[in-house]
């Protein structure tokens, strides 16, 4: 019997990069917007990377605590910021939990961007309705951010924004420099008995607040995002004014592992929503399953 | 003419890949339960007695443990770093068709826009030498989902058990002509295949079935007495959810991969608290549209080898193959009517 130490024969391997390893990130901005929602600024460590790196409004990104975990957050700055990222989470978990405690100066990890996005190309020249439920703010501010910049290439802007108390509403101070924009309409509402003494905003539901806000669906979008039975409510009423299934937008949040559709556990029916989505027309989601 | 070996230069083979260093693997019998695993010498390769092994090969190609990267914390500073990537040959001895078939359908899944370098890796570093069927039990049913006894897909040699310890061997690969260069016969003895066993189920059936049928009410009843234990998903060669943890203690560990399953709860539970599979019935009908319809969609091949390995570890006696019959028989009573 041929004895050799090595293999008589060799097989040709490729390697090519770990598609799971993260780029490490640099805190530089930690705000508390919430009870227990926290924004974080980052940027790459990297110069070289931070140069390649572009996303597009809507996608999302995987970010890891190290020790803790990694999560799926939507990057909620505008595509045409330059030298940072931001995400948006609620302590709810273990590495939000972890996230919770981190400082300027700290490390994260983050992988991405991953997904598709709005299509904010087809958008132009459109009416554009944003309409936010609570913690989903940050996915719609992204968009909000990036038309306010493109300003003349869109028409008229209406935000409708509500979470169920004065205190849940994320980027609080965002809303009134929004505001302030020509054609822009910043309509605020919180769940009835949420609101405080100095509350100038609407009292109600979202879906009631938008039937009340007289929107014009002409020319229009909208993108509608928040928890499920806000969605589910929100929905026929926008049908009503008049807005088409493909005119409805919205992004769906499934949990996610992988990202890159391997983990086999973000799917809706058919769709991985890590690849095929996040985002989804109303349209197309009427042809899924009832699976989310 | 064919190509010949004995079993004896096979082990003998066998006993020279492991010396050499190579990783070997292949059905040995743990605890009189026959199990595929790694061999520490030809000895322990089991060429008879049960039909097929309870689990599968996919331990070899996508373990249920395996390190992502390293990460060391510092105060603000993270180090990572990339785990050594595997060097030795695999070697997979005797694995059944219905368990070789896994590398063509996961290769897709690994492999769509993103490549996953640790898979792709340890796949093309492993040669995958098959034995063909000659016995099948109540559970085998590769013959309903247009496989059988001596299906090809992800094999790189195709073992026959002819009589009195001879082997008709069909390399069908290059890495598979390699590994047994100059080590076989020709011969003018050849191989007959069985037709394998009986079709359980008509599949254009199913097909017809799952197409308007996510809302049947028969998914709760099917479903019913489920446990959730994960052990059809663990035992498939094909299922292949997995979930990314951090392993560790004292500011160092591993990121890792390891097998998950969507018969779980918690697989599908998002944040906020909502789950859009809190059901069992929710989660067992997933596995079956995976399975045949939306893997096939994508992919246009099914993503079951139809071993049957499901209902043979099942607790309850679940599994693709009772259910896909019970879909096949209604929709066909349907049809009568
Ligand atoms: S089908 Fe059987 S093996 Fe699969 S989770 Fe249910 S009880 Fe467990
Ligand atoms: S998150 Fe893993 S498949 Fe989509």
């Amino acid at each position: 019997m041929r004895k050799s130490a090595r293999p008589p024969f060799t097989i040709k391997t490729t390697m090519n990069a770990n598609i799971y390893l993260p780029d490490l990130m640099e805190v530089v901005q930690v705000r508390q917007q919430t009870a227990d929602v926290k924004s974080v600024r980052i940027r790459f460590r990297d110069e070289e990377r931070a140069r390649a790196f572009s996303f597009r409004v809507g996608q999302f990104g995987i970010f890891s605590a190290f020790g803790a975990g990694e999560s799926p957050f939507n990057l909620c700055s505008s595509s045409n910021w330059q030298d940072f990222i931001e995400f948006c989470f609620r302590r709810t978990g273990r590495v939000t939990e972890a996230l919770w405690n981190i400082d300027e100066g700290d490390i994260v990890g983050f992988r991405g961007p991953y997904g598709n996005a709005y299509p904010m190309d087809k958008w132009r020249g459109k009416n554009l309705i944003f309409i936010g439920g609570g913690i989903a703010m940050p996915p719609i501010r992204c968009a909000i951010w990036y038309a306010l910049e493109n300003r003349d290439q869109y028409g008229q802007i209406t935000i409708v924004y509500g979470s169920r108390k004065v205190g849940d509403l994320v980027f609080q101070n965002e809303l009134d420099r929004w505001a302030e924009y020509d054609n822009v309409r910043v309509v605020t509402c919180v769940d009835p008995g949420g609101e405080t003494p100095d509350w100038k905003g609407e009292i109600g539901f979202v879906p009631t607040v938008v039937q009340q806000a007289d929107i014009s669906a002409e020319n229009a979008i909208a993108l509608v995002i928040g928890p499920p039975i806000m969605i589910q409510f929100t929905l026929p009423v926008l049908s009503k004014i008049g807005l088409g299934d493909s005119d409805i937008y919205t992004s769906l949040e499934n949990r996610m592992k992988c990202g890159v559709g391997k983990c086999g556990r973000c799917n809706c029916g058919p769709a991985y929503v890590c690849k095929e989505g996040p985002v989804f027309t109303l349209e197309q989601i009427k042809r899924l399953p009832k699976d989310f | 003419m064919s190509e010949i070996l004995s079993s004896a230069t096979l082990r003998r083979l066998v006993d020279q890949w492991i010396t050499e260093g190579r990783h070997v693997a292949g059905p040995r019998l743990v605890n009189d339960r026959l199990l595929y695993g790694w061999l520490e010498s030809a000895g322990q390769l089991t060429l008879d007695g049960e039909t097929r092994p309870r689990n599968s090969i996919k331990d070899f190609l996508f373990p249920r443990h395996e390190k992502l990267y390293g990460y060391k914390l510092g105060r603000k500073r993270v180090e990572l770093t990339e785990v050594a990537p595997l060097v030795d040959e695999q070697i997979v001895i005797a694995a059944r068709p219905c368990d070789a078939a896994l590398g063509p359908i996961l290769d897709r899944v690994f492999n769509w826009d993103y490549s996953d370098a640790t898979y792709n890796r340890r796949r093309e570093l492993t040669t995958i030498v098959t034995l063909a069927c000659q016995s099948f039990d109540a559970q085998c049913f590769c013959t309903s989902v247009g496989s059988g006894p001596d299906d090809p897909r992800g094999s790189d040699v195709m073992l026959h058990a002819l009589d009195e310890g001879i082997l008709e061997i069909r390399c069908l690969t290059e890495k598979g002509r390699r590994l047994f260069a100059g080590q076989t016969e020709p011969s003018a003895l050849k191989a007959q295949v069985g037709a394998g066993p009986e079709i359980r189920f008509d599949l254009g059936k199913v097909g017809e079935f799952l197409e308007g049928g996510f809302e049947d009410a028969q998914w709760p009843e099917m479903a019913r007495r489920c446990l959730g234990c994960g052990v059809c998903a663990y035992t498939c060669p094909t299922c292949h959810c997995f979930d990314i943890v951090d392993e560790g203690a004292g500011g160092q560990g591993v990121r890792a991969r390891n097998w998950d399953a969507c018969q779980f709860g918690m697989f599908t539970l998002h944040a906020a608290g909502h789950n859009p599979r809190s059901q069992q019935a929710q989660r067992q009908r997933q596995r079956i549209y995976h399975k045949f319809r939306i893997y096939p969609q994508k992919f246009g091949t099914l993503l079951c080898t139809g071993c049957g390995n499901c209902t043979r570890n099942c607790p309850v006696g679940l599994g693709v193959q009772p259910v896909l019959s019970a879909i096949s028989r209604k929709m066909q009573s349907n049809d009568e009517l």
